[in-house]
């Protein structure tokens, strides 16, 4: 699928200019962050797209091997700091791993509930950024208005409205506050009837379709191949969300969940719901599917949200007391990943048996993601290459680290 | 009432006066500059006050063409082409003293041959009687244009019959449409003459 | 309004003139640019103001709420003066003298085009017969500016968003010619100001309204001005999510500013332009402007001529106002009204679009020129034509429309013939009556045309 440089299309298309190199990012404002593209284009045709990286390092997995556990939970904030609370979970369940730390039921089902609504903030992120992307503005605030929200809802429980540091090993700093249920129920309610407003906006608009159907398409052994995850993945039609094919210490915090994986099969996405149908121009893999996957997590992500709820009101058992910030750990070496709304997220920790881990490392979601960029962008015009990077909603924080 | 005096100056005069030093202090300019891209800038200007001397002289079909033809396209044109091939050799042109003679050489000739056409005009050589009153509202500079193209000579309605339209001789309409779609054969030809050709190797790869 | 100065002038001076001298013209010409010159800068400072307090009503937000109290009025003005404040950067590479120059081409052009824009009936800067070719004119050579600017930047973005900004106008100018060839055509003239007037009378009159072609051609028309005038969602040449910023990356403070001011003076523009062209001008949908000012009039003429009774001791006798010149000036006033509303409205479209669709790639902007525009105006343009030539209903109920067409077309060729006759004392060219009718067949190259008086347009049931 991929184009080649001395693809007859390119040639063909048009009367050959010289060509020129042009520095996308790091300041540009559709490079979600500081990423720089390099690009090598023939008048409008893009003929090779090189990303570089490392404008945003932090030397945070280095931090992390001179801090407690605990203490390092701040860091994880600021990897994908459109997601704080997934990261927050994905660091607590390795270390949790490693001390070999049971939960509680209703600290599991908490942490369904905050994932899920971290989850739904940072899809609202990604849609109204691509929103950006293509040019239209509107649909950004929309995103922002609900997400904040959400953020409210998380202020209220931590404290915080972007770097939480409220998921820890052993559970979470706190419980969640009188009432919060009800608000958090109350939000999703009054948030499920905008979503075809999100839908008239941007996913069936028309110019919408035409800059996104067809545009970027990536088939799924080409993603598989990549290492690309999420929403990136599953938009190929790959049946892959480790929320259901993860490691037994992650799936365990869904189990007895309705929930499906968000992908096509058989040209059809599972719920058959209201939300608009796939239009004709769209190919599996586009840029149009990962952002459909997105928007059909969000609503699975109510809907979990929701089945969380009732869970967490019976549940048995405490909202899981933080472990000591000093823990010793025990030696060893464990990964874990997490289905973090960017894709897997993974955290690996070496520990030699003090409280300060011997090694850290995370497995970026969206370095990965972010490998499939210069082959999806070849041949493609200067306007697809922010479509196409603002499809696979990458967060630089979290490459760089 | 010398304040009067001093103020009440032909302006018509003096804004011809005006048009035609730009004009002529443009197209000057174009000569005497590199830079391809200020050249053109120039010739903007240069182009674009020969407009208004059409305005002032109450031609404002003509004018408005000026402007709508040469201006706005074949000048964005010619931009358009210097920005795609933006290499410094062309973007900077130096002049031979060979070049500047030749150019003298013709120039000149064109001139002359302009100059000597314009004077045999009789009706050219003397001025219009009310300079001031041609008035851009009422002329019907337009209608002239269009009938003379369809064969019907308003200048000389009151001409004896048959002395000025042969039927099947008059109007220019078919030869413009005919000069138009030539002009827009060469713009295909050389569009397509232009465009890289497809590689034999690769062929049946672009669908 | 020069004969008006001239007259006033040789009052004060006990001088008669002819026509208008230099100073009249001066005062006139004077006059005028003020009253455009605020068209464009205030203009431009209100649509800003509106852009965002729309953008803001759209995106759910408020908008400018405190410079100039409850509705942020004067933001704009502040931002105005803080872009004046500005540092005025020149980068390193860019051609200093084109970089200085580009964005006062673009305003000047924007600025120039209003000359033939007739705000009400004859108020008109410079009342041009071919006034529709001179705004397109103008209109085409306002590109240079991006051009200009993007060439002289010294910055690729920059250049990319001049070759979209080149390629764009470029093309559609194509469509947006053809669209504005129609009413001319119905019409039978180039000139603003009678297009305008053949619309007088309820909004059934409207151009857009005369027959299913029309409408369609008034769509197109208002789809490529969009884009001729770079708005979203053709507003590539400016694409802040691709190109930075485009042709206006490198420019800061005032010079950044010029450009939007030609942006929205342009904007008004082609409202306005379709706004005559299609939507009655400066005729209201319900005729009743005339009337409202015969009766202002009743009190205003009275106080005007003892205003010019005063004024009258110091500058000598300047006698009455003329019978009806009131009323129809209160008229013409309510008619500028009209207009400026129905262009705001036009421009208001625009940035209702503006805030709610994403932005097309450059090869959906040309396809939606060449592939779509151009043929639904070359089909509208045939359309109304057969529509026109079969005397096809319309809604139109202007006799010089509706009925007789050839009246209007072009009075010259009546007058020429006139003259003729009465020199050579044909004494059948007598007035209305009886004319021979006109004969297509006879128009088209016939030597007998000319004795016959094919062209008299009175009366020109064919």
């Amino acid at each position: 699928m991929a184009t080649q440089v001395d693809d007859a299309r390119i040639i063909e298309f048009d009367v050959r200019t010289d060509e020129m190199l042009v520095n996308m990012g790091p300041q540009h404002p559709s490079t979600h962050g500081v990423l720089r593209l390099v690009l090598r284009t023939d008048g409008e045709i893009v003929s090779e797209v090189e990303p570089h990286l490392g404008y945003l390092h932090r030397c945070a997995e280095k931090i992390g091997e001179n801090l407690t556990p605990r203490q390092w939970i701040p860091y994880t904030d600021r990897m994908d700091y459109l997601a704080g609370m997934n990261m927050n979970l994905g660091w607590s369940l390795c270390v949790e791993k490693l001390i070999d730390h049971q939960l509680s039921e209703k600290a599991k089902h908490l942490r369904v509930i905050i994932a899920e609504m971290g989850r739904i903030a940072s899809h609202l992120v990604g849609m109204g950024a691509y929103g950006l992307d293509l040019g239209t503005f509107s649909p950004f605030l929309y995103a922002f208005r609900e997400r904040e929200k959400i953020l409210d809802l998380f202020e209220e429980a931590c404290g915080a409205r972007l770097t939480y540091s409220y998921l820890t090993p052993g559970g979470a700093t706190a419980d969640l506050p009188n009432g919060w249920l009800q608000k958090c129920e109350a939000f999703l309610d009054q948030f499920e009837p905008i979503i075809p407003e999100y839908h008239a906006l941007l996913t069936t608009n028309a110019i919408f379709v035409k800059r996104t159907a067809g545009i970027g398409v990536m088939s799924g052994e080409m993603a598989v191949d990549f290492g690309c995850t999420g929403p990136v993945l599953r938009g190929s039609g790959v049946d892959y969300d480790l929320r259901r094919d993860g490691e037994e210490r992650y799936t365990e915090m869904y189990d007895g969940y309705a929930f499906e994986v968000i992908s096509q099969k058989d040209g059809h996405y599972p719920k058959d719901h209201d939300y608009p149908a796939v239009p004709a121009e769209a190919v599996l893999g586009d840029c149009w599917h990962r952002f459909y996957v997105r928007m059909l997590e969000v609503v699975q992500a109510i809907d979990l949200v929701r089945q969380a709820i009732d869970r967490y009101s019976t549940a048995s058992g405490d909202w899981g007391v933080p472990i000591k910030l000093a823990h010793k750990l025990p030696k060893g070496e464990v990964y874990l990943e997490t289905e973090s709304p960017r894709g897997q997220m993974g955290f690996y920790l070496v520990s030699d048996g003090n409280a300060i881990p011997w090694r850290v490392r995370a497995r970026s979601s969206c370095f990965c993601n972010l490998s499939v960029t210069s082959d999806l962008c070849r041949g493609c015009l200067i306007a697809d290459v922010p479509a196409i990077v603002g499809s696979l909603d990458v967060v630089m924080g979290e490459i760089d680290r | 009432m010398m304040l009067l005096a001093a103020f009440d100056f032909d302006w018509h005069a003096f804004f011809f006066m005006f048009f035609a030093l730009l004009t002529c202090g443009f197209a000057l300019a174009v000569l005497f500059t590199s830079n391809i891209v200020r050249m053109a800038f120039y010739l903007i200007l240069s182009l674009g006050a020969s407009a208004g001397l059409f305005f002032l002289a109450g031609a404002e079909f003509v004018g408005a063409m000026q402007l709508m033809i040469y201006v706005g396209g074949t000048l964005v044109l010619l931009i358009f082409g210097v920005m795609l091939t933006a290499q410094s050799r062309f973007v900077t042109m130096k002049t031979s003293s060979g070049e500047w003679v030749m150019a003298l050489v013709l120039g000149g000739a064109l001139l002359f041959l302009l100059l000597t056409a314009a004077f045999r005009v009789g009706d050219w050589r003397t001025g219009h009687p009310n300079p001031a009153n041609v008035g851009l509202a009422e002329s019907k500079t337009t209608t002239q244009i269009g009938m003379g193209f369809t064969g019907v000579r308003v200048d000389k309605l009151d001409a004896p019959e048959g002395s000025t339209l042969v039927s099947g001789m008059s109007g220019y309409l078919l030869p413009f449409v005919i000069v138009s779609v030539h002009l827009l054969v060469v713009l295909v030809g050389a569009a397509y003459m232009a465009r890289t050709k497809r590689r034999a190797s690769s062929a049946g790869v672009g669908a | 309004m020069a004969e008006f100065f001239q007259q006033i002038w040789d009052s004060f001076f006990q001088t008669s003139s002819e026509s208008p001298g230099a100073i009249a013209y001066l005062v006139a010409a004077v006059i005028h640019c003020v009253l455009i010159i605020h068209v464009v800068a205030v203009g431009a400072l209100i649509f800003i103001w509106m852009e965002r307090k729309i953008s803001g009503r759209i995106q759910d937000r408020l908008g400018p709420t405190r410079v100039g109290g409850a509705f942020g009025w004067l933001q704009t003005l502040a931002d105005g003066i803080k872009l004046i404040a500005k540092e005025d950067i020149t980068p390193k590479d860019a051609d200093a003298m084109l970089f200085k120059a580009a964005p006062y081409v673009g305003f000047a052009a924007s600025y120039c085009a209003y000359i033939a824009l007739p705000f009400s009936d004859g108020w008109v800067a410079q009342h041009m017969n071919t006034a529709v070719f001179f705004i397109l004119a103008v209109l085409g050579i306002e590109v240079f500016s991006p051009i200009l600017a993007g060439y002289a930047s010294g910055s690729k973005w920059s250049l990319f968003g001049a070759m979209r900004e080149a390629a764009q106008v470029v093309s559609y100018e194509v469509p947006l010619g053809m669209c504005v060839v129609v009413p001319c055509m119905i019409c039978g003239t180039l000139n603003l100001v009678t297009i305008g007037n053949m619309q007088a009378g309820s909004f059934t009159n409207w151009l857009a309204f005369n027959d299913p072609f029309t409408f369609i051609v008034a769509c197109v028309y208002f789809t490529c001005a969009t884009a001729s005038v770079n708005r979203a969602p053709f507003d590539l040449a400016e694409a802040e999510s691709e190109l930075v910023a485009g042709f206006h990356t490198e420019y800061s403070g005032l010079r950044w500013s010029f450009f939007f001011m030609a942006e929205y003076g342009s904007m008004f523009l082609v409202s306005g332009l379709a706004a005559i062209l299609f939507f009655g001008g400066w005729h209201g949908p319900i005729p009743i402007a005339e009337p409202i000012a015969g009766v202002l009039s009743l009190v205003v003429e009275p106080l005007l001529n003892f205003g010019r009774y005063v004024v009258g001791f110091v500058v000598g006798d300047l006698g009455q106002v003329t019978e009806g010149v009131v009323a129809t000036q209160i008229a013409n006033l309510m008619g500028c009204l009209n207009f400026l509303v129905k262009g705001t409205i036009g421009v208001t479209v625009m940035m209702w679009v503006r805030w709610t669709l994403p932005r097309l790639r450059i090869d959906q902007v040309m396809t939606t020129c060449l592939k779509y525009c151009v043929p639904i105006a070359a089909f509208g343009f045939l359309g109304a034509l057969v529509w026109q030539v079969n005397d096809l209903p319309t809604s139109n109920d202007m006799p010089v429309i509706g009925k007789n067409r050839f009246e209007v077309r072009e009075s010259w060729v009546y007058q020429a013939e006139k003259e003729l006759r009465t020199t050579s004392g044909d004494q059948k060219s007598s007035p209305d009556d009886q004319q021979p009718p006109f004969d297509p067949h006879q128009a088209t190259g016939s030597t007998e045309l000319v004795p016959q008086g094919a062209f008299v347009m009175k009366g020109g049931a064919r």
